[in-house]
């Protein structure tokens, strides 16, 4: 009998607590994402006062649409070009500027900033100024190029070239940010590792780098690499900035059609149906990636 | 004492009358409007004074004015009236959230002899009936730059008017170095229509039933951007890289909308004196000839009807010729009301002192014509797919097939097949 009070009072203490996050979290995550689902298999067009169920159309029409289609492709490509070269990038600067920090403290702090900076500024403002350095005939990049004898390059404006253009960006962007986790990671490795490693035999930098380093570092790349991959497929501000999609939808990417598609053409259920997807795309890479590589990251 | 009762009389009824009627106004682009719109809402409330006039917090962009509006009629607050994209109002029209004007416009002829010509309605017409009215416009223009044309050997006094004289000294231009364009214009549906509409084309039938693009003056038209590459030196960079390139003086000529003349002038500073020059005019007969007019236009959303009558006065005065002037002098824009460029009285000083609004503003009285919104869920879309068909046009694709590729995909798209 007192036992049967107490449990309900520690179950009223409980949804006390819990409830009010519960609620907000249903309210303004859940709800929310049920109604995008359920838009996504409907035409409803932004302000009518109508719509038709539709069923599957909108998912088929991404697929079968050669616009669809290309998004999901340019958001790959650009996902396979951004998430290596950033987390390789961001490896080698961090392994540099922590070997430096015990010879120059200064020199390798002002560089650490440097490379946070592309960070802490907003990429749209950064965007604008890429545009200057990449102008065709005035920009500074390809001014240098002529001065070496190089052909100029149409970086923004070529069909072929432009999604490479935005993936360097994209790295320019990423870099910085992974350096500082790689650095964060790099200090908390003990010490006495490398002693260890030095009394077992080895000496090369690259045979500690591959027996205690790069072991000692799986968390931190295995968390670069989800942020990194996330990052790449929610491309969005520079193509938004620099291309708007073009030149003939060259630089098109999942998250820009939907923006174009919901607040441009207004067509909310397409773009409903291009959220569930992107959606379930990051889910299952998130899923994925943490299955696979937990069992390889070696955990202290 | 007697004076005091009149006077306190006079007050109340003064104050009364102030707070009788509201209207609620919705606009965009405040870097090009705020100032005006406030202008314009004072004017007319001081000859108005049982009128007042809230204007709403302004959206960025007209894209994200009609999305705005959009949401507010979901939510039931619509404004009373709205300063839209020329080019949106459809999509509001579409939705059934415009008031036709007609019957406030009563007499017709009165109408026209109060400075809304006929190409200057058509703007905001649809299907026989005025749903919106043009408050400013601009259509494309060539913005040349003198130097260039003198280096080339070229003359700005004998200017070329045909689309061949222009290409030829665009070449010229083009040949006096890496770093120099001859000429430039945007690969968007917008330049494109204009083009058209040179050669006296339509985008589609009258009924909207068809595209008729695909009819010589399209081809025509997607031909000369074409040549403007083959001939005359075009390069293939975005519309903000040319932007940046016309006023540094990299570019001889220019198409571009003449809404950005003050932009420009004012980029390129002392470098060079900014030119503008009338569009060509291709067909045979001048009469089919009408330039796609950019700009804004007022609806009026508001189903009250005591709110409708203030309304309708709100609309007159920004349009009419007071309005006009108001919106040329601070905006850079043409006016759309034909008494302000018939009548020096209002704005003959101003043209004494800029030549090249003349010359632009002339173009939107005598050619101003609707800027085509392809109707239906798709007709956004598109337009996007005009513009890519002109980038492959630029890149080297076959100008005749890929425009009758182009119209045939736009059919199947808007379900007019």
């Amino acid at each position: 009998m007192m036992g049967g009070a107490r449990a309900w009072r520690e179950g009223l203490t409980t949804l006390w607590l819990v409830g009010p996050a519960t609620l907000a979290m249903t309210v303004l995550i859940f709800v929310p994402v049920a109604l995008v689902a359920m838009l996504s298999f409907t035409d409803y067009q932004f302000g009518a006062r109508t719509f038709n169920w539709i069923g599957l159309q909108n998912f088929a029409d991404m697929v079968s649409s050669p616009l669809g289609r290309r998004a999901i492709v340019n958001t790959l490509i650009y996902a396979a070009v951004v998430i290596p070269f950033s987390i390789i990038l961001a490896l080698l600067v961090a392994l540099g500027l922590h070997r430096l920090a015990r010879r120059a403290g200064w020199l390798s702090n002002t560089l650490r900033a440097v490379y946070f900076l592309p960070v802490a500024a907003t990429l749209v403002a950064m965007a604008i100024a890429w545009q200057m350095l990449l102008h065709p005939t005035i920009g500074p990049v390809n001014t240098a190029l002529v001065a070496l004898g190089l052909p100029r390059q149409d970086w923004l404006s070529d069909r072929g070239l432009v999604l490479y253009t935005l993936a360097a960006i994209g790295i320019w962007q990423s870099v910085g940010y992974n350096m500082v986790l790689f650095l964060a990671g790099l200090s908390a490795i003990p010490a006495s590792l490398y002693e260890a490693a030095t009394v077992d035999g080895a000496e090369r930098p690259w045979e500690r780098f591959w027996t205690v380093t790069w072991p000692m570092l799986g968390p931190t790349t295995l968390f670069v690499t989800v942020i990194t991959a996330t990052t790449a497929f929610r491309v969005f501000e520079t193509v938004a900035t620099l291309t708007k999609g073009g030149p003939a939808f060259a630089s098109d990417t999942l998250v820009y059609a939907l923006y174009r598609e919901g607040f441009v053409y207004f067509k909310a259920g397409y773009a409903s149906a291009i959220t569930v997807v992107f959606f379930i795309f990051v889910l299952l890479f998130t899923a994925l990636k943490f299955r696979v590589l937990e069992s390889r990251v070696h955990y202290r | 004492m007697r004076l005091l009762a009149t006077a306190t009389a006079l007050m109340l009824t003064v104050g009364t009358a102030q707070a009788e009627t509201q209207v609620r106004v919705h606009y965009a682009i405040p870097t090009i409007w705020a100032d005006v719109q406030q202008m314009l809402a004072d004017a007319f409330m001081e000859a108005n004074p049982d009128i007042e006039i809230v204007i709403d917090g302004p959206a960025e962009s007209y894209a994200e004015g009609v999305q705005r509006l959009l949401r507010e009629s979901v939510a039931g607050t619509l404004p009373d009236v709205a300063f839209v994209g020329l080019n949106r109002w459809r999509i509001l029209e579409d939705r059934g959230l415009t008031q036709p004007l007609d019957p406030f416009i009563e007499d017709e002829a009165a109408f026209e002899a109060a400075g809304y010509t006929g190409a200057l309605r058509s703007l905001g017409q649809y299907q026989g009936q005025q749903h919106a009215l043009a408050t400013s416009a601009s259509t494309l223009v060539m913005y040349v730059n003198p130097d260039l044309v003198e280096q080339a050997g070229g003359s700005m006094d004998d200017f070329p008017t045909t689309f061949d004289g222009v290409i030829e000294l665009a070449a010229k231009i083009d040949a006096l170095g890496d770093t120099i364009d001859g000429i430039w214009i945007g690969r968007h549906d917008w330049r494109f229509q204009s083009l058209l509409g040179s050669y006296g084309g339509r985008p589609m039938t009258e009924d909207e039933s068809d595209i008729t693009f695909d009819q010589p003056a399209g081809i025509a038209a997607a031909e000369l951007y074409a040549r403007f590459v083959d001939e005359g030196g075009m390069k293939t960079y975005g519309q903000d890289q040319a932007r940046q390139a016309y006023p540094a003086g990299t570019i001889g000529i220019m198409m571009e909308s003449s809404s950005l003349m003050t932009r420009f002038i004012e980029a390129a500073g002392d470098g060079f004196d900014v030119t503008v020059k009338a569009l060509p005019v291709a067909a045979e007969d001048p009469s089919t000839v009408y330039f796609p007019t950019g700009g804004s236009a007022i609806v009026m959303l508001s189903e009250d009807p005591e709110v409708q009558k203030a309304a309708w006065d709100y609309i007159t005065f920004v349009t009419g010729p007071e309005g006009a002037r108001l919106v040329v002098q601070n905006t850079g824009y043409a006016p759309t009301n034909a008494l302000v460029l018939e009548d020096d009285a209002y704005l003959g000083d101003f043209y004494k002192d800029n030549p090249n609004a003349f010359v632009a503003h002339q173009q939107v009285a005598n050619y101003a014509g609707p800027w085509y919104a392809y109707p239906g869920a798709e007709g956004v879309a598109v337009t996007d797919l005009i513009a890519a068909a002109l980038v492959e046009i630029t890149e080297g694709a076959d100008p005749e097939t890929t425009i009758k590729d182009l119209a045939e995909t736009v059919r199947g798209e808007l379900g007019m097949k």
